[in-house]
C-alpha cells in the first residue's frame, strides 16, 4: 500500500513541485536563458564528444546526458549571475566525467545491437577527416591525450581551466600538451607526406 | 622529453587565434615558424584542431532544448519524490519493526508464564458462554497483559506523532 493512498496530503499543497524546482528561480526565464545558452554551447560540446569519443551515436547521448545533469545539478554555476564561461566549463566538465565513466564501463554489446545510423555517422566523420587528416591522427592517440588537445587547440582552454574540467594537477597539463602535441603533430606530418608525395 | 619553449610561441598563437596565421604574420615570424620545432607544431596542430572544430560543429545534429529541459524536469520531480518518500519509508519500517518486536515480547511472555487465555479457549467449544469480561479481568490481573496493550499504543501514538510532525515541517 502506498502511503499517497493513506495520507494524500503528503504530496499536495505544492510540496513536490517546490522540492523539484528546487534553486529554480523563474522556470520561464531559465527556459529562454537555457535555450539560448544551449544554442551557442551545443555544437562545441558535441564536436568535443565526437572527437574525443570517436564515436558520433555516444556523443549524442552524452549531450543530452551531460545537459540534464547540467540542469538538475545542484552546484552547477548559474548562467546569470556566473556568466555563461563558468556554465561552459562545467559542462564540459560533466562531459568529460560521462566519457570517463563510459570508458570505465565493461563492453559486452554486439554488433547487432548498434544501430545503423552509428555506421552512417562513422561513414561521415571518415570522409572528413581523410580531407583534413586530424580524425586518423586523433585514433592514434590515447584518449587523455585526445581530451587534452581538443581542449587546448579547438577550445582553446587555458591549462587552468583544463585541469578544471578534466580533474588533473595543473602544473602536469603543460608536459602532458607538450607531449601530446610533439606526438600528434608527427602523425600529422606523417599522413600528410604521402597526399603531397602523390600531388 | 624536455620542454622546449620557445620565445615566439605566444605570437603565434595569437595570430593563430585571430585568424590571421599566417597572411597577417611577418616573414621573420614565418621562416622563424618553418625552422622552429615548437613554433611549427603549434601551427600545425592549432591550424587542424580549428578546421577539425569548425567541421565537426558543423555535422552535429542537435536535440531540441525543451526536450532536454523536459527530461532534466522529470528527473527532477522523481528525484523530489525519492527525497520525500525517504522518511515515510522509514516510518514504515519504524511502525514494523515495533510491531515485530511487540510479537515476540508478547509470544517470549506468554511462553515464560503459561497460555492462561489458551485455557478459557479450549473451554469455549464445550459451551461456556463468551464473557469477555472474564477473559479481561483474569487476563489483567496478570501485568504482562498491561504492558501488551500499553505499549503498542504508545508506540502507534509515536509513529502518528513522527508523521503528523514530518508533514507539518514540510508544509512550512
Amino acid at each position: 500500500m502506498s502511503w499517497e493512498s493513506v495520507l494524500p496530503g503528503a504530496f499536495a499543497g505544492g510540496a513536490l513541485e517546490r522540492a523539484a524546482a528546487a534553486g529554480i528561480s523563474d522556470p520561464a526565464m531559465e527556459n529562454d536563458t537555457f535555450a539560448a545558452f544551449y544554442e551557442r554551447s551545443a555544437r562545441p560540446l558535441w564536436a568535443y564528444l565526437a572527437r574525443v569519443s570517436t564515436d558520433s551515436a555516444l556523443a549524442d547521448d552524452l549531450m543530452q546526458e551531460s545537459y540534464v545533469r547540467f540542469l538538475c545539478a545542484s552546484g552547477a554555476p548559474s548562467l546569470i549571475d556566473q556568466g555563461e564561461s563558468a556554465a561552459r566549463l562545467y559542462l564540459f566538465r560533466i562531459a568529460t566525467n560521462l566519457l570517463r565513466d563510459h570508458w570505465r564501463r565493461p563492453r559486452a554489446a554486439s554488433i547487432e545491437e548498434i544501430p545503423e545510423e552509428f555506421f552512417a555517422a562513422q561513414g561521415r566523420s571518415a570522409q572528413t577527416d581523410s580531407h583534413i587528416l586530424l580524425g586518423p591522427a586523433l585514433r592514434r592517440m590515447n584518449p587523455r591525450e585526445r581530451q587534452l588537445l581538443w581542449l587546448a587547440y579547438a577550445e582553446g582552454y587555458s591549462h587552468r581551466e583544463i585541469a578544471q574540467v578534466t580533474g588533473l594537477a595543473a602544473a602536469s597539463i603543460r608536459l602532458l600538451l607538450f607531449r601530446a602535441r610533439r606526438k600528434i603533430a608527427g602523425f600529422l606530418r606523417a599522413q600528410a607526406a604521402p597526399v603531397g608525395r602523390e600531388s | 622529453m624536455m620542454l622546449q619553449n620557445c620565445p615566439h610561441e605566444k605570437e603565434v598563437r595569437e595570430l593563430i587565434e585571430s585568424g590571421q596565421w599566417p597572411l597577417a604574420a611577418a616573414p621573420e615570424l614565418r621562416a622563424h615558424v618553418s625552422e622552429c620545432r615548437a613554433c611549427s607544431d603549434l601551427a600545425l596542430v592549432s591550424e587542424a584542431f580549428r578546421q577539425g572544430r569548425s567541421e565537426t560543429m558543423a555535422s552535429a545534429s542537435l536535440t531540441s532544448p525543451g526536450v532536454l529541459l523536459w527530461r532534466a524536469q522529470l528527473r527532477r520531480r522523481n528525484a523530489a519524490v525519492e527525497r520525500l518518500t525517504r522518511p515515510l519509508l522509514g516510518a514504515q519500517i519504524f511502525a514494523l519493526a515495533v510491531t515485530l518486536l511487540a510479537g515476540v515480547g508478547f509470544a517470549g511472555f506468554e511462553a515464560r508464564h503459561g497460555v492462561a487465555w489458551l485455557t478459557w479457549l479450549q473451554q469455549l467449544p464445550q459451551g461456556a458462554a463468551l464473557d469477555w469480561h472474564n477473559l479481561f479481568s483474569a487476563s489483567l490481573a496478570n501485568s504482562g497483559w498491561a504492558w501488551m496493550v500499553l505499549f503498542p499504543a504508545f508506540a502507534t501514538l509515536v509513529l502518528l506523532g513522527g508523521v503528523a510532525v514530518y508533514m507539518a515541517t514540510d508544509k512550512q
